[in-house]
């Protein structure tokens, strides 16, 4: 193809945009075949991006995870604040895991390097973010009181000087952590899959001859700009309210956010939201920020590729030190257990303005972290998954057992019990779990695991959705509530247990939220749900006023 | 005279290439599908180019066959209805999956309805450690109890059984269908350990599910053509086609009908490979590009690469994730959404997007004039010149080139503000350039460079856009084969039996020896030489290839090392590291890590001896003297560089041996067309395949 650098039609500009996606997603599959943990290649807590010269981001992986929209720039422009790009050499990787400069906790460690021509010219940088197995400290968890419970954190670095990895940072690691090889081996997979992406971004660079992506990444973002302003124009006007409880340590605590939907662009704020805790669930405004663009992104554009250029019409914020803008040293290890709140919060204040659009709330997904010594003498030091019910939206019922906002998959039974050694004694759907509606809410499922180690294990809950299910909107019903229970007992949702040996742990799923009046269900989709048994009879009579044959 | 008969059933039409065992003469034939009953088609078909060509049924050696009966019954759900008894407390791992959106931000993703619905998944108190230890044995009389329902009150007619790490200790499953067997003799059993004895329950459970749900269907197919064929006076042997390219006996293919599904796809990338040996061309990318969907694969010395992940019943505009995830040994197949009835839209962003909504064949591109309004690829290459609106399909269908343009320009051009030729050559190229990018993406994965590569083109559109596809791969060369028409039937005659097997066992190497590593291959030995035995093949004509998957310790994604044929395991062993080390570099291309390895799955095939299968043959046609008495005359066709330019069109069937034809130029057969870009250069070899260089 013939590129005029400057200028595209429809037609470059589409193939040159998704050719630089396709780059990210080589980049992710990189990654992901040579990271060392579950939670990269079996549960996809990642992201990739592509940034130019000037810092702006162009393109991210198409298995990215919301969490991390937006945050790469910032943690960039961090980034180059410490080492300037003059002074920046090939073969140079930077790094940080600080949850104010990257993506909210320290579990989270950003890798970038920066790209350049044979020339020496410095074209643009790549970026990977992936969760660490583990980061010392408490590990991930709820639990922590203070920041500096959560583990190591790492100032911005140079971890490799022209091609030379500092051996100072790895032995910090090695003497930090719970599992210094899956820790440094996930380390090593983005350092090698930044290497991939910049040798492809100069080999696309070559093929279409572009001197620099400068133009094309503003051309990107002023088209993706374009498109979400005539999107946002299909919801309608006014200034939209909505409020709901959380249950935060040991207390509810308020989500407040206002909505202002004026022709072609949003403001979000969170003005009303409680303060900050002291224990590790508070969400920095990077998170907050990024599961509101995410929120808007799903009901307007869902299909875009993602780049700063579609969030220019939307404005976030939050009052400093509340609950969606935590600061130091308020902990934040667990802050997906709130932030994940944040999408049902705005689909809430919008089920009247986009109401064919939005979604019920989901039960959302469930993260613990089992820490141990596996029977083969292995520290363990990893994350179980577990999903709840899809909310419903107008038109389709939630999926069973679908993790949302967040997508990490779970990791299967057979390669869990394999690197842990623990037994999965049952995972079954909770029938009538899933909010009622005319469109229903997703079942939630009940997993149980056993401590067959052979020696105590920790486990850190950081469960969510115990007091407030999962709404329904517009008639729809609430989902069923999340519970742990060890031995049968329950035990608190965000806090640090003992597992001894043979004890169990159950995971009790939330079912997701229904969307519109139960009664107005179709009746062969009551009768169909009850044939499976993902309804009980008792049910279908009290939610739908289904008449039985009996 | 001996003869050896393709016959492959696609979508369309059945297609039959009889060759001749000297490999001398070629004659082929195509005939309408039956959708009702397939094996009609088949039995008219082959009594028609007999006849045709003279030729005694009595003559005829082998019919080698392949069918997309076993994919049409997932995806329109014409299988029985099938039952599951699991391990219990896991009733439900078919509704829950991977627990992943396939698409992050689109909230309405649907997933295909489980084979199995949940009323008939059984959980039966049984339990195998990840060690191969029996935790819980066995109780036959739930087994029985359980079945008894599924059976009497359900009424199921085929039944999946499938337990938790089955791969490591079959002894549960196993005793279950042997206990089976006497109880409900009727009842078609199939189980995990025996499909696809690996790790991961959704995957394993779902192709064990696929297998018991077609297993009814197959088996009376199979029953019904074999007395076709016996009642046309039939005594050769008949071999039916698998998904990696190899072939089964009758009776194996009863056993397993899911490793029957894309088995003619799969064909038609076996013949590449063929062609590449034949050729002296050890690298190939083989490029298909028909109606709907476009598919490619890659030949690394000579060998078509696999893989154990296909996905089937993409319920979602064919969206990765949206469908069965299955494992099986297939040939290594990369899906494209694009293909001659691609539609051309706009997408979110406000820019030109091509497929993966088709227009298929009905209503088809506008061009069909059969009341299609969408503008589609083939629409665009007519627009470009590329097509004769009289010679589709030679000449039988007329295309309406007023058609095309008005649905270019009302569905894509105006809203884009762009020119309906601008348009027209944005969607030539955005094709081209969908593909391009899936083989890019497909090749880095595997760690295959194609920059050397041969690209074998087939398919009704594949000819119209390999140079475009290879001069942004910068591959140098592409072939145009004879007989590509009929690809996948002649593919089908190259085909070796061939049985492979995998088993997950995870061992470290450190930790076992030579006799451990040996015996693991065994028992996959003895079974897949078994199933060829059963096909009526010698012992001492049967080779075994051993490969693993293996790791990093620590590491989740596994490598495949191959194991040279001709060495002993004892060498192979001493010298494994080495090997996966070589492998591992290869695929990633950096430095190797100081970790021990750790062997994931175990894998054999066995295949039988390589079929007379011998190129050179001709297909009978009056070839001129000189190329230019091959030029059926000129047109305007449109190119990047220089815009329309008069072009000259060749007929196929007259170029002759040693011709040269130099771009631009066009060069018509029957079922597609060869377009040869500017500055490249084609030569018609002596066997009649065009093999084009790339210009610079």
């Amino acid at each position: 193809m013939e590129v005029n650098e400057t200028q595209f039609d429809a037609v470059s500009l589409s193939i040159l945009w998704n050719r630089l996606v396709s780059i990210t997603d080589e980049i992710e599959s990189t990654l992901v075949r040579t990271s060392f943990s579950t939670i990269v290649s079996e549960s996809y807590d990642l992201t990739v991006v592509i940034l130019d010269r000037q810092g702006r981001l162009v393109a991210q992986g198409s298995h990215s995870i919301p969490v991390f929209i937006g945050t790469a720039p910032r943690t960039l422009s961090y980034m180059l604040q410490k080492f300037p790009p003059d002074s920046l050499s090939p073969g140079d990787v930077i790094c940080t895991n600080d949850p104010w400069m990257g993506t909210g906790h320290l579990f989270d460690i950003n890798v970038m390097r920066p790209v350049f021509k044979p020339n020496g010219d410095l074209v643009g940088y790549t970026m990977s973010i992936t969760h660490l197995p583990d980061i010392g400290g408490l590990g991930f968890g709820a639990a922590a009181t203070e920041i500096f419970h959560e583990g190591l954190r790492l100032p911005i670095v140079k971890l490799v000087e022209q091609g030379k990895t500092n051996p100072f940072i790895i032995d910090l690691l090695q003497a930090n952590v719970r599992t210094p090889e899956s820790t440094i081996g996930d380390l090593v997979a983005n350092v090698t899959c930044n290497e991939v992406g910049g040798r492809q971004l100069l080999e696309f660079m070559d093929e279409y001859n572009i001197n620099d992506i400068g133009s094309l990444s503003e051309a990107i973002r002023s088209q993706s700009e374009l498109a979400m302003r005539s999107k946002i124009q299909e919801i309608k006007n006014g200034s939209y309210k909505n409020q709901i409880m959380i249950e935060a340590i040991d207390e509810s605590i308020p989500l407040v956010c206002n909505i202002e939907v004026k022709d072609e662009s949003i403001d979000i704020n969170f003005d009303g939201t409680g303060e900050c805790v002291k224990r590790g669930i508070n969400v920095p405004f990077c998170y907050t920020n990024a599961m509101s663009l995410y929120s808007i992104k799903c009901i307007t554009i869902p299909s875009l590729p993602n780049n700063e250029g579609a969030t220019r019409p939307i404005h976030v914020s939050a009052p400093e030190g509340c609950l969606l803008n935590a600061q130091p040293p308020y902990p934040t290890g667990g802050r997906h257990a709130i932030g994940h709140f944040v999408p049902g919060l705005i689909f809430g204040a919008l089920s009247e303005a986009a109401a064919d659009k939005i979604q019920a709330d989901n039960g959302m997904i469930d993260l613990l972290t089992v820490q141990g010594t596996h029977p083969d003498g292995r520290p363990i030091s990893t994350i179980h998954f577990t999903a709840g019910g899809f909310g419903a939206l107008d038109g389709l019922d939630g999926r069973d057992c679908l993790p949302g906002p967040s997508n990490m998959a779970t990791v299967p039974v057979e390669i869990w019990e394999t690197i842990t050694g623990m037994t999965v004694v049952s995972k079954k759907m909770i029938p009538d779990s899933g909010g009622p509606g005319k469109f229903r809410g997703g079942m939630g499922q009940e997993v149980t695991l056993r401590n067959d180690t052979g020696s105590p294990m920790t486990v850190l809950s950081m469960a969510n959705r115990t007091e407030f299910p999962a709404p329904g909107y517009n008639d729809g019903h609430p989902g069923t509530l999340r519970e742990h229970r060890i031995n049968g007992k329950i035990i608190h949702p965000k806090g640090a247990h003992t597992l001894k040996p043979a004890d169990t742990i159950t995971l009790v799923q939330a079912g997701g939220g229904g969307i519109g009046d139960p009664a107005k269900r179709s009746r062969e989709k009551v009768k169909r749900d009850l044939s499976l048994g993902l309804i009980s009879e008792h049910a279908a009579v009290r939610d739908y006023g289904y008449k039985t044959s009996k | 005279m001996t003869w050896r008969l393709g016959v492959d059933i696609g979508g369309t039409f059945t297609d039959f290439a009889l060759l001749d065992q000297a490999g001398q003469k070629l004659a082929i034939h195509k005939q309408l599908t039956t959708p009702l009953d397939p094996s009609a088609a088949v039995v008219d078909g082959i009594n028609e180019i007999l006849k045709k060509n003279n030729v005694p049924i009595a003559d005829v050696s082998v019919i080698a066959h392949g069918t997309t009966l076993v994919t049409n019954a997932v995806i329109e759900r014409k299988g029985v209805l099938t039952g599951m008894l699991v391990t219990s407390g896991f009733e439900d791992i078919l509704d829950t999956g991977m627990e992943q959106r396939y698409e992050l931000f689109d909230l309405r993703i649907t997933y295909p309805e489980p084979i199995v619905p949940r009323n008939l998944r059984k959980g039966v108190f049984e339990r195998i450690h990840f060690n191969g230890d029996i935790e819980i044995a066995i109780d036959m009389e739930q087994v029985l109890g359980a079945t008894k329902e599924l059976v009497e009150t359900h009424n199921i007619k085929a039944l999946a059984v499938c337990f938790l790490h089955s791969y490591v200790n079959p002894s549960h499953e196993t005793s279950v269908v042997e206990f089976l067997k006497n109880e409900f003799p009727n009842l078609y059993v199939s189980a995990s350990s025996e499909v696809y004895p690996n790790m991961r329950e959704f995957e394993r459970w779902t192709t064990t599910a696929i297998n018991a749900y077609t297993r009814p269907m197959t088996d009376h197919y199979l029953q019904k053509l074999e007395n076709n064929l016996n009642n046309l006076g039939f005594e050769g042997q008949l071999y039916i086609m698998t998904s990696s390219g190899g072939m089964l006996s009758p009776t194996t293919a009863r056993r397993f009908p899911v490793r029957l599904l894309e088995s003619g796809p799969a064909a038609g990338m076996l013949m590449s490979a063929v062609q590449g040996k034949a050729m002296e061309l050890p690298n190939i990318l083989s490029f298909d590009l028909g109606g709907t969907t476009a598919k490619g694969a890659l030949v690394r010395d000579y060998k078509p690469l696999k893989s154990e992940q296909m996905e089937v019943d993409r319920v979602n505009e064919a969206r990765k994730g949206s469908g069965f995830p299955l494992r099986i040994p297939v040939l290594d197949m990369i899906e494209i959404g694009s293909g001659g009835g691609s539609i051309a839209g706009i997408d979110e962003r406000g820019l030109l997007k091509v497929g993966p909504r088709s227009a298929g064949a009905n209503p088809g591109p506008a061009c069909y004039s059969k009341n299609g309004e969408n503008a589609a690829l083939t629409d665009a290459n007519l627009m470009l010149g590329y097509l004769d609106p009289n010679f589709f399909l030679g000449g039988e269908m007329k295309l309406d080139k007023r058609a095309s343009e008005v649905a270019i320009e009302k569905n894509v051009g105006l809203p884009l503000n762009l020119s309906t030729l601008r348009t027209s050559w944005g969607i030539h190229d955005s094709a081209s350039e969908d593909i391009a990018r899936a083989f890019r993406i497909h090749a880095a994965e595997r760690g295959f460079d194609y920059r050397n590569a041969t690209m074998v083109a087939f398919g009704g559109s594949g000819p119209l856009h390999a140079m475009g596809v290879a001069e942004k791969l910068k591959i140098p060369r592409v072939v145009f084969p004879i007989g590509a028409g009929v690809y996948s039937a002649l593919g089908l005659l190259a085909s070796p039996l061939s049985f492979e097997l995998s088993r997950s066992r995870r061992v470290i190497v450190d930790d076992i020896d030579v006799g451990m590593f040996s015996s693991l291959f065994e028992s996959l030995a003895d079974e897949t030489t078994k199933s060829l035995k059963e096909a009526g093949v010698l012992d001492e004509e049967i080779r075994i290839s051993r490969q693993i998957e293996a790791r990093y310790f620590g590491q989740t994604h596994e490598i495949e090392v191959f194991f040279p044929e001709e060495e002993s395991l004892e060498n192979i062993f001493s010298g494994l590291r080495k090997l996966f080390e070589e492998r591992y570099s290869e695929v990633y291309s950096f430095a190797v890590i100081d970790a021990p390895i750790e062997i994931i799955n175990w894998k054999v095939i066995a295949s039988g001896p390589e079929p007379d299968f011998k190129m050179g043959y001709i297909i009978d046609s009056e070839k001129s003297t000189k190329v230019e008495m091959a030029i059926k005359g000129s047109r305007e066709v449109y190119f990047e560089k220089g815009g329309f330019q008069a072009t000259t069109i060749y007929d196929r069937y007259l170029l002759a041996e040693g011709m040269e034809i130099v771009g631009p130029a066009l060069i018509e057969e029957r079922e597609s067309t060869c377009l040869i870009t500017v500055g490249a250069k084609a030569f018609i070899d002596p066997a009649l395949n065009i093999i084009a260089e790339l210009g610079d």
